[in-house]
């Protein structure tokens, strides 16, 4: 188990660049971290508490980016994207003036907190505008160079952080600037994951190559999908399968089926997310990540008999 | 700063009757709230308050201006055509095919900071760009016109408790305070007042004026780069929304809404003996 998260290894990252620029800026919505204790305690001057306020803090992004710094908002992922989700398309996705914002708590991040905490339909809304790039974040090691990209990048980029401690699966020699990445080389069948389902993918994966089923691993990590990258790299497969732990409606299955359509590729797709029928009844229950996961049919033993089913 | 009132009330007459014409060319465009903000943004920008070059907009010592209520556009483009941002044959187009600009302000016309429309967003840019500035040791100053039925915008507090305790001076909010919001008068709607009470208690200073004197406005800017409070100024304007057309005054109904018929030619008339009496 990796003994760092992706918030402070993306922090990390983050001060170790503000250090050496005066215009970087983090303005948290009374989020901490102790990753962010160090940069308040060493960069004060480059450290903005706004409090609960969230709206205020994309605006104030929006006003600082305009004198020239290179802000980073912060706060629990369904607050700092969905409260002040207007602010951020008539700021960012209209007046395209580029922040970063990181977001904490992907999916069921937050188990035992309830839906207020879960974020499940923030790719599907932030994918719907022009001009956000999304970053579902895998692993420690990609959140840290996500930490630069950001700082580099020239639109608004939204950085979505997973809470919870999830094994290294990339090595820092990646080039995190291509958006997906093949795990485990398939042929006719690939596994396209997204977060922290990349994580479940290739424990699936693994499963039906016991059982003499090979089966490839992708794992997804921008939106909007990087188009031709991701048709070559599906290139001959014959069933692809999307896992995500979001809701279905405009997710990672979804991007996946828009582009298959729109370039005339039609093979199967199954799509493994959380359906809508049964809205957010499951996330009231408790006991960990992976027992919300089995009451919404995402959970490893449900996924496997699915993909299993379907490939048949 | 130029204290001859009689050149800004001139002007005040002749950009009324060019907001009023372009808006009834374009049949759009919101007559009411330009015409109760436009004598604040002549002292603003004709009577020199603001720092600015209409050759170069993009001037990085100019004092930023942000007209948050993006609905007041039409006041704000005749202003920067007539002080030369562009061209004014550019205000004939307003709204209409080949255009540069429609209803709600945009950010690349020159001159202008940011795009609005929707409200409480610009005060709160205005309250980033003058941190920016603070961080950056930069001496300009920001201005930001925001309308009073914007104030029931929560986002509009935050902005405003964030911005005392942030010692944000270089701060200026100009409130439009027309009484009208879209439906009703405010005060009908969801009380505002005591208004200055309400600020004061967000931290900052205030000071309350006729939104349509020239010599309050400009009275109420004097010194504004030399104060020496610590807290930024909120200066309520008190103005009446349609200012200039009494038959489009002292009703909701005129709330983006333009004249036709003989409703067009009753305002030209109630502006022209406006313009004559005052």
């Amino acid at each position: 188990m990796n003994s760092i998260s992706q918030r402070d290894a993306f922090w990390n990252k983050v001060y170790e660049m503000a250090k050496e620029d005066r215009n970087v800026v983090v303005i948290t919505a009374d989020m901490g971290a102790p990753s962010l204790d160090k940069f308040k305690k060493d960069l004060s001057s480059q450290f903005v508490n706004v409090g609960i306020a969230e709206q205020n803090a994309i605006n104030l992004a929006a006003g600082l980016s305009l004198t020239g710094k290179k802000v980073f908002t912060y706060a629990i992922a369904p607050f700092i994207t969905l409260r002040c989700l207007e602010q951020i398309r008539v700021q960012n996705a209209i007046m395209e003036i580029p922040i970063t914002i990181v977001g904490v708590g992907a999916g069921f991040g937050y188990p035992d907190s309830g839906p207020t905490h879960h974020i499940l339909e923030d790719i599907a809304i932030l994918r719907a505008m022009p001009n956000i790039i999304i970053n579902n974040i895998t692993d420690s090691i990609m959140a840290s160079a996500f930490g630069e990209i950001s700082y580099n990048a020239k639109k608004t980029n939204y950085i979505r952080l997973d809470r919870q401690l999830i094994p290294d699966i990339y090595t820092r020699k990646h080039d995190f600037t291509k958006g997906l990445a093949i795990l485990k080389e398939g042929k006719d069948f690939y596994l396209i994951a997204t977060g922290s389902m990349t994580h479940t993918a290739l424990s699936i994966a693994d499963k039906l190559a016991a059982k003499k089923i090979q089966v490839g691993v992708i794992d997804v990590y921008t939106f909007p999908i990087k188009e031709e990258l991701f048709l070559n790299t599906i290139k001959g497969a014959k069933k692809l399968i999307s896992l995500e732990e979001h809701f279905l409606p405009g997710g990672l299955g979804s991007s996946v089926c828009e582009i298959l359509n729109d370039h005339k590729i039609l093979i199967p797709v199954k799509r493994i997310g959380l359906p809508t029928d049964k809205g957010y009844e499951y996330c009231y229950k408790y006991g960990g990540r992976e027992v919300i996961r089995e009451y919404y049919g995402i959970d490893d033993m449900s996924i496997e008999r699915k993909v299993m089913e379907f490939l048949k | 700063m130029d204290n001859n009132m009689s050149e800004f009330i001139s002007k005040s007459k002749e950009i009324r009757k060019i907001i009023l014409e372009m808006c009834i060319k374009a049949g759009t465009g919101h007559v009411t709230s330009s015409l109760s903000c436009i004598d604040i943004l002549i002292a603003l920008y004709h009577g020199k308050v603001l720092n600015y070059d209409a050759n170069n907009p993009e001037w990085s010592g100019r004092d930023r201006f942000i007209l948050s209520k993006g609905q007041g556009s039409p006041a704000l483009y005749a202003v920067l055509a007539d002080i030369g941002f562009f061209d004014k044959k550019e205000l004939e187009k307003f709204a209409q095919k080949d255009g540069k600009f429609g209803v709600h302000l945009q950010h690349d016309v020159p001159g202008v900071e940011i795009t609005s429309g929707s409200l409480g967003h610009g005060f709160g840019i205005a309250a980033g760009i003058a941190l920016g500035a603070k961080m950056n040791k930069e001496f300009y100053m920001v201005f930001a016109l925001i309308g009073d039925g914007e104030c029931y915008e929560g986002s509009v507090w935050e902005t405003a408790m964030f911005s005392s305790h942030n010692r944000l001076n270089n701060l200026v909010a100009i409130v439009d305070r027309n009484y009208l919001c879209v439906t009703d008068f405010t005060e009908n709607l969801v009380r505002l007042e005591p208004f200055e009470d309400k600020w004061k208690s967000f931290g900052w200073d205030v000071l309350r004026i006729d939104g349509h004197s020239f010599e309050e406005i400009f009275k109420s800017l004097e010194g504004i780069r030399s104060r020496k409070s610590i807290n930024p100024l909120v200066i309520i304007a008190d103005t009446v929304k349609g200012k200039g057309i009494e038959s489009m005054c002292y009703n909701p109904l005129w709330h983006a809404v333009v004249p036709t018929g003989e409703e067009e030619e009753k305002a030209k008339l109630c502006l022209e003996r406006w313009c004559n009496y005052e």
